[in-house]
């Protein structure tokens, strides 16, 4: 066992030394963490954070967690605070556990942005939002009146009717049937428990239910093929489904013409931004007090307060969906 | 050449090709990181290592951290309790988790492969079952996140832990007959027990300090994420695993060393840490740690084949 024992000493003493190595900068190197780095959702975000990283010649580091390890997403800041870099983005897996070391980033001197997902707000400089609730609302209730001409009965499928952000979308959708669609009626909202069978179940509901509705708004992401699904079987072609959405889960209903649009974010401009606001921010062209940003090619960024705003929601349709993968 | 002292030069080999390559990867601060990184698997590989070198294995301690984790939340939170008094409803919730892996392998002489891979599963089921898999509890005192968060000079607090486990495991199997006997169990538990080694004695308290040191390492987990959710812990018994059988320790049971063991840990550590610093794909870091061990394993068997020959 002596030997183990001087083996240990030996590197301990190695480090213990403590020699600094001397690095040299050049140029921002700017760390961005998706949530999963598997998730197509998060490499389609990555090619737009490539292109802005390319465009403002910064470095980008691309890293994040490959497994449920809740662990993994503060493991990594901690190494890039080691590394030192110039700013940190995150879209933030879990709130709690990884505002304690984004204020240590902070505190170090790192700029720090949240991004998709945001943080407690003291923990970070900026969050790059990608949609608010009115723009979303906005959005889908422009897509129901086209649907509509204006007038006329739709129902929402929600994700429970408890759901924060779900009920946010739907206070900012009565304000803007309110304002805006007075002859619009929102007759019914189901739940679907984010839960694709149980969106298609309610929608064959609520086709019985409430005849005169013509248009369906799935609001949450699984429940958009289930109302198509449940649309499609029960053969009605005088009502089309619209909603919030992922592509690939949109794609067959929107080429059967069942689903007219699913509404989401463009995944390649979030993380463009993203890399523009996270450069700006460190190298102070982005201060407090801004009211908008300049961002390469999606010209000015709205920015409010701590906000920088991706803009209006993007809508998939039949004719673009196939660029998207997720 | 022995195993431990040729490990020991690939971790300085590995420390001074970071060094070229990382980014402050070679500083006092860094050195901290890797350890406070390192400490929770760190402490559950100290605890198998005896469980190994009995020829057991422990797989629930990953989970067991899970749980322990929750029960600290519900007990402080949900229930009230004084900080140190839910600290220690963890850790005693731990020994209990290991209880009950003693008592099946001890007692009733279930292979503790199969009994740990169901407490594996029980673990992790009731810690979701109590949470229903999304309760977070978080805002705990900074008092008790300074386990995790806060240095005394410039040594991590968890470190101090770590020392005291690795003090206690190391005298436990090299310093105690204790230790001895635990490997005459290893390498033939009937053969221990005709010499009147008290056999599930023994054996019982290995699982049961597993879970202890489950229960230590849920606390410092918590204090060092600020969090305690269901999902604490998940795939923590692999790396231990990894790390122990890197030190040299056999899976057969019957050889082992806790210097081994921390070589083992430190080798795993100072890559994953490294990677990162140098840019490189953490992902690297299955490969690398796959190739280490094969390697240092063939090594080991060429080195042992000499010594027994």
């Amino acid at each position: 066992m002596k030997t183990a024992w001087r083996g240990w000493a030996l590197s301990v003493l190695v480090l213990a030394a403590g020699a600094c190595r001397g690095a040299g900068e050049h140029g921002q190197t700017i760390a961005l963490m998706p949530k999963n780095k598997g998730n197509p959702y998060f490499a389609s975000c990555r090619t737009g954070a490539e292109e802005a990283a390319k465009e403002l010649k910064v470095r980008l580091l691309w890293d994040g967690p490959t497994e449920t390890d809740p662990a993994k997403q503060n493991e990594v800041v901690e190494a890039w605070i080691t590394r030192g870099v110039d700013a940190i983005a995150v879209s933030v897996e879990n709130k709690e556990a990884i505002s304690t070391v984004l204020r240590k980033a902070r505190a170090r001197g790192i700029k720090v942005l949240t991004w998709d997902a945001d943080a407690e707000p003291d923990a970070r400089d900026y969050f790059v939002n990608q949609a608010t609730p009115r723009g979303i609302a906005e959005t889908l209730a422009g897509h129901a009146a086209r649907l509509l001409g204006g007038k006329g009965e739709f129902a929402v499928i929600t994700a429970s009717l408890t759901a924060a952000n779900q009920n946010e979308w739907l206070r900012q959708l009565r304000a803007v049937l309110a304002e805006r669609y007075p002859d619009m009626k929102l007759v019914d909202v189901r739940p679907s428990d984010d839960d694709r069978k149980r969106a298609f179940e309610e929608t064959q509901t609520l086709l019985k239910v409430h005849p005169e509705v013509r248009v369906i708004m799935a609001i949450a992401s699984p429940a958009v093929p289930g109302a198509a699904e449940a649309v499609k079987q029960s053969g009605r072609s005088d009502v089309r489904v619209t909603g919030l959405g992922l592509p690939n889960d949109a794609r067959p209903y929107l080429k059967d013409g069942v689903l007219d649009s699913a509404v989401l974010w463009n995944t390649k401009d979030l993380g463009y931004l993203t890399v523009q606001a996270a450069s700006a921010v460190a190298s102070g062209t982005l201060k407090p007090g801004a009211s908008s940003m300049p961002a390469g090619r999606l010209g000015a960024v709205k920015v409010e307060g701590d906000q920088v705003i991706l803009g209006t929601p993007f809508t998939f349709t039949k004719d673009n969906v196939d660029q998207f993968n997720f | 050449m022995t195993y431990e002292r040729g490990l020991a030069l690939g971790l300085v080999l590995e420390i001074a090709l970071f060094s070229l390559i990382g980014w402050n990867f070679f500083t006092a601060g860094n050195a901290g990181e890797i350890v406070r990184a390192s400490a929770e698997i760190g402490l559950l590989a100290l605890a198998l290592t005896p469980v190994i070198v009995t020829g057991g294995i422990d797989l629930s301690v990953g989970s067991l951290l899970g749980l322990c984790a929750v029960v600290l939340g519900v007990t402080w939170r949900d229930a009230g309790w004084p900080m140190p008094v839910a600290a220690a409803t963890a850790v005693a919730a731990g020994v209990v988790g290991g209880g009950l892996n003693a008592v099946l392998v001890a007692r009733l002489g279930i292979p503790p492969l199969i009994v740990t891979l169901g407490t594996y599963s029980l673990f992790r089921g009731l810690a979701e079952g109590v949470t229903a898999g999304v309760k977070n509890y978080s805002d705990f005192p900074e008092t008790f996140l300074f386990l995790g968060q806060g240095r005394i000079g410039v040594v991590p607090s968890q470190l101090l832990v770590l020392l005291a486990a690795a003090a206690f495991f190391w005298l436990m199997i090299h310093r105690m007959a204790a230790g001895r006997t635990l490997r005459a169990i290893g390498f033939a538990p009937d053969g221990a027990r005709y010499a009147g080694v008290p056999v599930s004695r023994r054996l019982a308290a290995v699982y049961l300090l597993s879970g202890l040191c489950a229960g230590v390492a849920a606390l410092l987990y918590v204090a060092r994420l600020g969090q305690a959710k269901a999902d604490a812990g998940t795939g923590f018994e692999l790396m231990a695993i990894t790390a122990v059988i890197l030190g040299g320790t056999s899976i057969f049971g019957g050889r082992g060393s806790i210097g081994g063991t921390l070589l083992g840990l430190a080798t795993l550590a100072v890559l994953q840490n490294g990677l990162r610093l140098a840019d490189l794909p953490a992902e690297l870091a299955g490969v690398v740690t796959a190739a280490l061990l094969l390697a240092a394993l063939g090594a080991n068997r060429v080195l042992q084949g000499r010594l027994h020959r």
